[in-house]
């Protein structure tokens, strides 16, 4: 076991400490990307954290976080480097005007050169966290170019040469799943499938985001998130919708959730009008319960 | 079954031969991509974490053996059977995922048990067919001669009886089993899939795209060239919008109503996936199983043949269910650029509302939703069954699908359908 490799209960410790409640199993993965130096891709459903993880690693090693959106038309020039054509003409027309000649060692030097996140990624001197986020969403092309990224962690760039890796990235890449991966990028990587999170894990969540939040309050909020998602819903809420729906709650000060918080604040939490629609008779529900709750404990105090 | 963090009792001499075993065992019966490199691997991972905890170990393996979540729930019950404690039986062997193949030096010394369900339980017997039993069973031609009412196929009716109500809507009123879809077709099949994927379109792109002529002009790739030309703009370069690649999601009626033509539009699922890379292809009956993966590990020139697909195949229909399902796990498959293609006989024993929120959805998210129902090839079909009166509104066509002629004029009709 390397020391400089921290344990999966460190991991999870320093990722808690950074306001993330990683699983164990989350935990080993991210372990083993550090120990392996190999790519870990992640699946879920949308808003279950994945991207977040990526960048509370790089919280938690301390390193620098470099992020790659892929996207459809995503190319290689985009992802790696680009020549600053603008900049190279004025310094060409500067050139002419004072009178001296212009080499291309000069004119295709490092400062024209502009960086996107890979070369980026293999410049850097500490192994930074390379996030490549929605890889699906890139083509398939790019994807193979990928491949022989990965693999070997050097890149050509025709004027200057094949730049290798000074440190080798920790990389991740996220999926939603929109198009099927090639099994060549999935032999290359690590594999773990993010779930929702428990509601005793969702209930750390919110506490660990929100440290202020009124303990019932959170209660209530991540119980009715666990009742959403069991409902046939287009679009279930995903953490980051728990989180934006507590804080949305604390934002308006509200205690507990009764019909006129929720009424209010439902668009944090149910992104369709179908979705809302659907769940409003299980709010109802949930809000009642929290409401008479609520009285109920009142009338405890109260009492001599 | 030891519970997490349970130890390991196997010392760490003899974990190296039982993680390479474990990694031959999931690349032969159950095709698991894993080879030397990620034994390696495997070996590395368990390196790394405390082998004494058997959760941790599980979880290391896992995460470089498995390359999806269909492959979890094998992988875990293949690990609990391999890393069991010495006190405790081992469980039962697990049935091969693919078709089990013969592979040299590796002892093949247990032979597959019958299709076992969730944790070794047996699988539940499928339902006898029942004459009371509506649309799910009865004969097309029959039903097509006598027109349903409202209601008639669904489990609402209030005059059958309670055990075949109880049948319909059990999630284990399925049949299941594996299935053969052996057939001499593929080469016509072939041919219909490709004209398919040349016939749909769907419209052109949002994004701008270089392209060799266009309606705007790319003042950074014109430029880019510029340089070349000492900063004259001599060639102009353009963006357009380019004509939107079609992805295909075949969602596959499975249940006992469909019959032959199941494992007709099976075949022809499959021609499809072999012509594209950008199909993706579900079953579903009671439940819902994707197959895409399946498809692309089954042996070409050979029949197709899938193994138990539990639920999703064999028992009764349930469009709404299945499609809210799909939309719910697979969201970001349906997209503008997908075509949606239900296979179906539209014989449905689920909810209508669950049905057409699931189809207001897929026609609102993707770029075409087209039904093809192999009773709409019988003469004089009216769409009266309940599934497709409530998915009328929502779809771009509705096709026959009563054989490999419907198959091969699917592309000629579908061009005349306005899609995107």
């Amino acid at each position: 076991m390397s020391a400089a490799t921290p344990a999966p209960s460190d991991l999870q410790t320093l990722f808690r400490e950074r306001g993330y409640v990683a699983g164990e199993a989350l935990a080993t993965s991210l372990r083993l990307v550090v120990a392996l130096g190999k790519p870990l891709l992640l699946e879920g459903p949308a808003g279950v954290g994945k991207t977040e993880a990526a960048k509370t690693l790089a919280l938690a090693l301390n390193t620098r976080l470099i992020r790659l959106q892929c996207y459809e038309g995503l190319d290689a020039q985009a992802a790696l480097f680009e020549w600053n054509y603008a900049r190279q003409l004025l310094h060409l027309r500067a050139a002419e005007l004072g009178g001296h000649a212009v080499g291309d060692d000069e004119l295709y030097g490092e400062k024209f050169l502009l960086a996107r996140p890979l070369l980026q990624a293999i410049r850097e001197d500490a192994s930074p966290v390379l996030l490549i986020d929605e890889v699906d969403r890139a083509d398939d092309a790019f994807e193979a170019f990928l491949l022989e990224l990965l693999a070997e962690w050097q890149i050509t760039v025709p004027e200057l040469g094949t730049l290798h890796a000074r440190s080798r990235p920790h990389v991740i890449l996220t999926s939603n799943r929109s198009r099927e991966l090639s099994d060549a990028l999935r032999r290359r990587c690590l594999y773990h499938w993010v779930e929702y999170p428990t509601a005793r894990q969702e209930l750390e969540i919110v506490h660990a985001r929100l440290p202020g939040m009124n303990e019932a309050l959170a209660r209530q909020v991540t119980a009715a998130v666990q009742t959403l998602r069991a409902l046939p819903l287009g679009k279930p809420p995903g953490v980051a919708e728990t989180l934006d729906w507590a804080a949305a709650l604390v934002s308006l000060h509200r205690d507990h959730l009764d019909m006129g918080a929720i009424e209010s604040t439902l668009g944090a939490v149910l992104k369709l009008r179908e979705d809302q629609l659907l769940a409003a008779p299980t709010l109802q529900q949930l809000a009642n319960k929290a409401t008479e709750h609520l009285s109920g404990e009142r009338a405890a105090a109260e009492r001599p | 079954m030891t519970g997490p963090g349970a130890p390991v009792p196997e010392p760490a001499a003899d974990l190296t031969s039982r993680v390479t075993a474990f990694v031959a065992r999931l690349r032969v019966r159950h095709g698991f991509l894993v080879g030397p490199g990620e034994a390696a691997d495997a070996l590395r991972a368990a390196g790394v974490v405390n082998v004494l905890r058997k959760a941790e170990l599980r979880d290391a393996l896992r995460a470089v053996l498995i390359a999806g979540p269909e492959q979890r729930r094998v992988f875990d019950l293949e690990f609990n059977a391999f890393f069991v404690r010495d006190d405790q039986a081992p469980p039962p062997t697990l049935p091969p995922l693919l078709p089990q193949t013969e592979a040299p030096g590796i002892e093949q010394d247990t032979p597959p048990l019958p299709q076992n369900r969730e944790e070794g339980k047996p699988s539940p017997k499928p339902a006898p067919p029942t004459d009371d039993e509506g649309e799910e069973d009865g004969d097309p031609q029959t039903l097509q001669a006598q027109p349903l009412g409202e209601g008639e196929d669904g489990p609402d009716d209030p005059d059958a009886p309670l055990q075949t109500v109880q049948t319909k809507l059990s999630p284990n009123a399925s049949g299941g089993g594996e299935v053969e879809a052996g057939g001499g077709d593929l080469p016509d099949l072939l041919r219909a899939a490709s004209a398919l994927v040349r016939a749909v379109s769907l419209g052109r792109s949002r994004r701008l795209r270089p392209q060799a002529r266009g309606n705007k002009l790319d003042a950074r790739r014109t430029l880019r060239a510029a340089a070349r030309t000492a900063g004259d703009p001599t060639e102009l370069r353009w963006l357009g919008r380019p004509r939107r690649a079609p992805r295909f999601l075949l969602l596959l009626d499975g249940s006992r109503s469909m019959g032959r033509d199941a494992t007709l539009l099976l075949r022809f699922a499959h021609a499809l996936h072999l012509r594209s890379r950008r199909v993706e292809v579900y079953a579903f009956s009671t439940g819902l199983t994707r197959l895409t993966p399946l498809l692309r590990h089954a042996p070409l020139g050979q029949p197709l043949h899938l193994p138990d697909l539990g639920e999703a195949w064999g028992g009764g229909t349930r469009i709404g269910e299945n499609l809210l399902k799909l939309a719910r796990q697979e969201r970001d498959r349906v997209s503008r650029d997908t075509l949606v293609i239900i296979l179906s006989d539209g014989l449905d024993t689920g909810h209508m509302g669950e049905l057409e929120r699931a189809m207001r959805d897929l026609h609102r998210r993707a770029g075409g939703v087209v039904w093809l129902s192999p009773l709409a090839a019988t003469p004089n079909y009216q769409p009266v069954q309940r599934a497709i009166k409530a998915a009328l509104p929502f779809l771009d066509a509705l096709l026959p699908a009563g054989g490999v002629d419907d198959l091969h004029a699917l592309a000629g009709r579908l061009r005349r359908v306005t899609l995107g």
